[in-house]
């Protein structure tokens, strides 16, 4: 009858103009003109389909009358489905249940309303945990939060449908079986409205809409969108803002600090092997002269020290020499001496060492290798 | 006391720290009562035993109560305790008040960085440290005094403490005076 939500705004129309027109009716013609704001074509099949509700009908019912008239139920009708859409027709189901309770609870009630009562009622719950179930299977969670609200969580539907139910069976017994009928598409509607519960609260649980709540918590505040919860946090004062933790204790901030803990971060601030100093560069801001870079030639200052040592001797051996110096240092300068002259590749002088070992406790030095310094045999003829 | 009011003073301390009571106040069992060296109040610290404390939980390896910044706040609370020791050889408890400045130059000391950074770290760090107590400061004030909890450290903690004091730098420069004031 009625495909979609913007017929019923034609059909209104369709029925003002009828109210505008008074006792006259009006014509086809009339009643398209009247709803200029719809498409002329969409008034005039809603007016076809108006006439075989027999919403509308002909002032005088005669086979060329042109003029009509509308009735009154249709639009009351109307007025119920706008509601129904609107708010999903709960309201209405509860007017109905309590008008039901007060039709069998009426002395003058027969066992013939009671039956008639209670199939309605199956009839509605039936068709109700239909839908819902049907939603909770196959449409989108979405959908489901969408019309859920309509559907769902209305314990007191069940609970006047039970007091409706508890008053048939009372006054008549016989009713038994219909009122068994009753009782299981309750429990349907029941279980379809944990089944949506369920769905949805799954649904919730894994959009955590804030993460440091327990998991129970977050799932109850996943029902509602986070705009709700922003806009709740920007426009609360303090006092309503701190409510939302009345129920908590919190520990006082106790963080330990060992003094072991202490002593570690003290050294570790420090730089390892205190403060590091580069270490000096060599002043090359002025050149050497290139001619101090040459190694010195000393050729001239040994030789003259080997002829020194040896005087007229062709050869001498260290402990001597070491004996005419006398102590150490001198000593020592002669040794290094003779060394630099037996390696010098210009000079004629060596410097041979022996397996003997003279030793003298008492004297000095205290011992000597066998030790001779002096010319090159062959050079030297 | 009986045994109510004595859970109620340990529930206090759990939930907001170490309680500050007037002289002459309760003393409820197994906390340590703890006088201001002027004799204008005392602290309530529970003393728990060793086995039983946060400590514990470094032995454990469980994740005890996140400190922002443990280092820094550690230095901090060590210079404070180079500074406000009066001396290392007693108690630390109650100790001395110490001028911002001095325990800003201990610090500085021990971090050796920018004076700007190095003054942000100790903000933060005394802040941190005054909120649980670790540290008695006003906000804004000019001194420094160490806070009840330290009165918690046993003897042998004490001895790692004294060894620290000893290693670190005293407070430079004009500060050095008043580091050692007579107790």
């Amino acid at each position: 009858m009625i495909l979609d939500v913007d017929l019923i705004d034609v059909d209104e129309a369709i029925l003002e103009a009828f109210a505008a027109a008074g006792s006259d009716g009006l014509t086809v013609a009339e009643v398209v003109a009247a709803c200029h704001r719809f498409d002329a074509r969409v008034v005039e099949r809603r007016l076809g389909v108006l006439r075989d509700y027999q919403a509308i009908s002909k002032v005088v019912d005669r086979p060329n009358e042109q003029h009509f008239r509308a009735a009154f139920a249709p639009y009351i009708m109307l007025l119920f489905l706008h509601r129904l859409a609107e708010r999903g027709g709960q309201s209405e189901l509860h007017q109905l249940l309590t008008l039901e309770r007060l039709n069998i609870s009426h002395h003058d009630a027969v066992e013939g309303d009671g039956g008639a009562s209670v199939s309605r009622l199956t009839k509605v719950f039936r068709l109700l945990a239909n839908e819902l179930t049907s939603l909770v299977h196959r449409g989108a969670a979405e959908a489901l939060r969408e019309n859920a609200q309509l559907l769902w969580g209305n314990r007191s539907l069940i609970v006047q449908a039970e007091e409706v139910h508890a008053v048939v069976l009372g006054r008549w017994p016989s009713l038994g079986q219909q009122c068994a009928a009753l009782r299981i598409s309750l429990a349907a509607y029941g279980d379809a409205i944990e089944a949506a519960a369920g769905r949805l609260i799954e649904q919730a649980g894994t959009t955590r809409a804030l993460g440091f709540l327990p998991a129970g918590t977050t799932r109850a505040l996943g029902f509602l969108p986070a705009e709700t919860w922003v806009s709740f946090a920007r426009r609360s004062d303090v006092q309503a803002l701190a409510a939302v933790l009345d129920s908590f204790v919190f520990d006082a901030p106790a963080p330990w600090l060992s003094p072991q803990a202490l002593a570690e971060a003290v050294e570790s601030a420090r730089p390892a092997g205190g403060t590091r100093f580069r270490p000096p560069r060599p002043d090359d801001r002025q050149d050497l002269a290139e001619q101090d870079l040459m190694p010195v030639d000393d050729t001239a200052e040994l030789r003259i020290a080997a002829e020194r040592l040896l005087g007229d001797r062709g050869s001498v051996s260290v402990a001597e020499l070491l004996d005419e110096a006398g102590d150490w240092p001198t000593g020592r300068r002669l040794v290094a001496e003779m060394i630099a002259i037996h390696h010098h590749p210009d000079l004629s002088f060596e410097l041979r060492w022996g397996d003997g070992l003279r030793i003298d406790p008492g004297s000095f030095p205290s011992w000597v290798s066998d030790g001779w310094f002096g010319r090159l045999a062959k050079v030297s003829q | 006391m009986n045994q109510t009011e004595t859970a109620l003073w340990w529930a206090r301390a759990r939930a907001a720290g170490p309680q500050r009571i007037l002289p002459g106040g309760p003393a409820p069992a197994g906390m340590l009562r703890l006088p201001e060296p002027d004799g204008s109040g005392a602290w309530l610290l529970p003393v728990l035993p060793d086995n039983a404390s946060a400590a514990v939980l470094d032995e454990l390896g469980l994740p005890g109560h996140v400190l922002e910044h443990p280092n820094d706040t550690a230095r901090v609370l060590a210079a404070c305790v180079r500074c406000c020791w009066a001396n290392p050889a007693g108690p630390l408890w109650p100790g001395v008040g110490a001028p911002w400045e001095q325990v800003a130059a201990v610090f500085g000391a021990i971090v050796n960085r920018d004076e700007v950074v190095s003054h942000r770290a100790l903000l933060a760090g005394v802040r941190r440290l005054a909120r649980s107590r670790w540290l008695l400061w006003d906000e804004g004030a000019p001194m420094i005094r160490l806070g009840p909890r330290v009165a918690a450290w046993n003897a042998a903690q004490l001895s790692t403490l004294r060894e620290m004091y000893r290693s670190m730098p005293p407070a430079g420069g004009d500060g050095i005076d008043a580091s050692r004031p007579s107790a």
